[in-house]
């Protein structure tokens, strides 16, 4: 079976290439780190290793619910293509949206946004543990409708490549009909933001449609720049607190918990859920930020302030 | 694992290594300049922007700094090019321990499980900052 992955490999290293020596002459304002690159990559390269431990358990699955199918789809089709294209992209919104608003998935994708920069190589910034949690399944149902697993495999593979392209900051916007249609830069730069006003939006794989029509899209706003990372930044560069770290603290709050509720709430609750609401979830931050901005609009002489011009776009990571 | 899967493997990682070296070589990080205390009071304010901020104590590099927000420590550090945020009760700084030109401060955080702090000459620590005034 040809992998659309394995195909579009060198175009990946071209583009990075291209992207720094774009940034180097400077006719973009990307920004690469040496440490943060190494770790992108190198979670890149694991997850690839990883994905190999728990390729054959998803492909069986997928296989034994392909043989209880409920339909016989032609892989030859042109409609089937047609079909699985927004099918799987709609599997694709949801995996996505709770990969961000479960912690129990938010633990295995976590490491895909903590990178401060947002740049070609945070694209193949992947998960280790997605295998292990289960997110698979969510594409069984296609399985089951009748699509062949090699066609989910290959649809599921054409739209990682696609979000590939969309980690970048070198691309502003696109024609209004690109954008009112599809994920682009400017709507994933929201995604990987860590402003309070842009957190979990824009979950889209290749159609920005899903989040237009379940009201997760939140438009790139010129006038704050997205700072890119996670609500707590990681405080180094060790690959293995970047894989695993939010594991661990799920695992020392379940250590703690005296609950079955805490237990659940811990687990399965929003990043950020605690059972004395000592911490924050996104839907906390993005009140408080609602509420500081109904302030200002009160009173509006407060003007907005960076840590020096050249990192207006980037204060403070 | 087959000798195709391993070679691949290989020249994988050989190209890791080829663009973090052309990364490095091209030197477009973000520039981070050394705070003081006015670029460390913004960034202070844009991390904790419910907190009133009192008096800012900066690092002799200009690598981090810490706030004081009534009995809570607001502390941010440089990684990489970027900024790390945390806050701890204000009496935590004491269990800091500085020694030289240095002092490291246990965060107990997963995340983020130390900082460091780099002191001037004849620099205390912790730092003594007054309380500030109320949220």
């Amino acid at each position: 079976m040809i992998d659309p992955v394995t195909l579009a490999t060198p175009f990946f290293i071209l583009a990075v290439i291209l992207e720094i020596v774009l940034a180097r002459l400077g006719k973009t304002r990307t920004h690469y780190e040496g440490k943060d690159t190494l770790v992108s990559l190198s979670l890149g390269l694991g997850s690839t290793l990883a994905g190999v431990l728990t390729a054959s358990v998803i492909f069986a699955a997928t296989l034994w619910v392909y043989q209880h199918r409920i339909f016989t789809i032609p892989m030859t089709a042109w409609w089937a293509w047609g079909a699985i294209f927004f099918l799987e992209d709609l599997t694709y919104y949801w995996f996505h949206r709770i990969s961000h608003e479960r912690r129990f998935w938010w633990a295995a994708h976590v490491n895909h946004h903590s990178s401060q920069h947002y740049n070609l190589s945070t694209a193949l910034r992947q998960t280790w543990t997605g295998g292990l949690n289960g997110t698979w399944a969510l594409w069984l149902p296609l399985a089951f409708l009748g699509f062949p697993p090699p066609m989910i495999a290959i649809e599921k593979s054409i739209s990682l490549v696609y979000q590939f392209w969309i980690h970048t900051e070198a691309i502003r916007k696109l024609p209004a009909p690109v954008e009112a249609v599809f994920n682009t830069p400017s709507h994933h730069r929201v995604h990987h933001a860590r402003n309070p006003r842009y957190l979990d939006s824009n979950y889209a794989g290749i159609l920005i449609i899903w989040d237009r029509l379940f009201g997760t899209f939140v438009a790139e706003d010129e006038a704050e720049p997205p700072r890119y990372g996670i609500v707590k930044n990681l405080g180094d560069f060790n690959i293995v607190r970047a894989v695993f770290h939010e594991w661990a603290s799920i695992g020392q709050d379940l250590w703690r918990s005296r609950s079955p509720r805490e237990v659940v709430g811990y687990l399965f609750g929003p990043p950020g859920w605690s059972p004395d609401g000592s911490r924050q979830t996104s839907t906390q931050l993005k009140a408080a930020w609602a509420r500081r901005r109904a302030g200002a609009a009160a009173s509006p002489t407060q003007a907005p302030v960076s840590v020096g011009a050249d990192r207006s776009e980037t204060v403070p990571g | 694992m087959t000798p195709a899967f391993l070679l691949q493997t290989l020249a994988s990682l050989v190209a890791i290594l080829l663009l973090v070296a052309l990364a490095a070589w091209a030197r477009i990080a973000r520039s981070a300049p050394a705070l003081d205390e006015d670029t460390a009071r913004v960034l202070i304010a844009e991390e904790f922007p419910d907190h009133a901020i009192g008096p800012v104590w900066v690092a002799a590099d200009g690598g981090s700094a810490i706030a004081r927000s009534e009995d809570e420590a607001l502390i941010v550090y440089r990684a990489g090019d970027g900024y790390v945020a945390r806050s701890l009760p204000w009496t935590r700084l004491a269990e800091g321990k500085a020694a030289g030109a240095e002092a490291a401060l246990k965060l107990g955080d997963i995340t983020a499980p130390r900082a460091r702090f780099a002191l001037g000459e004849g620099a205390v620590w912790p730092p003594q900052l007054a309380e500030a005034a109320g949220r």
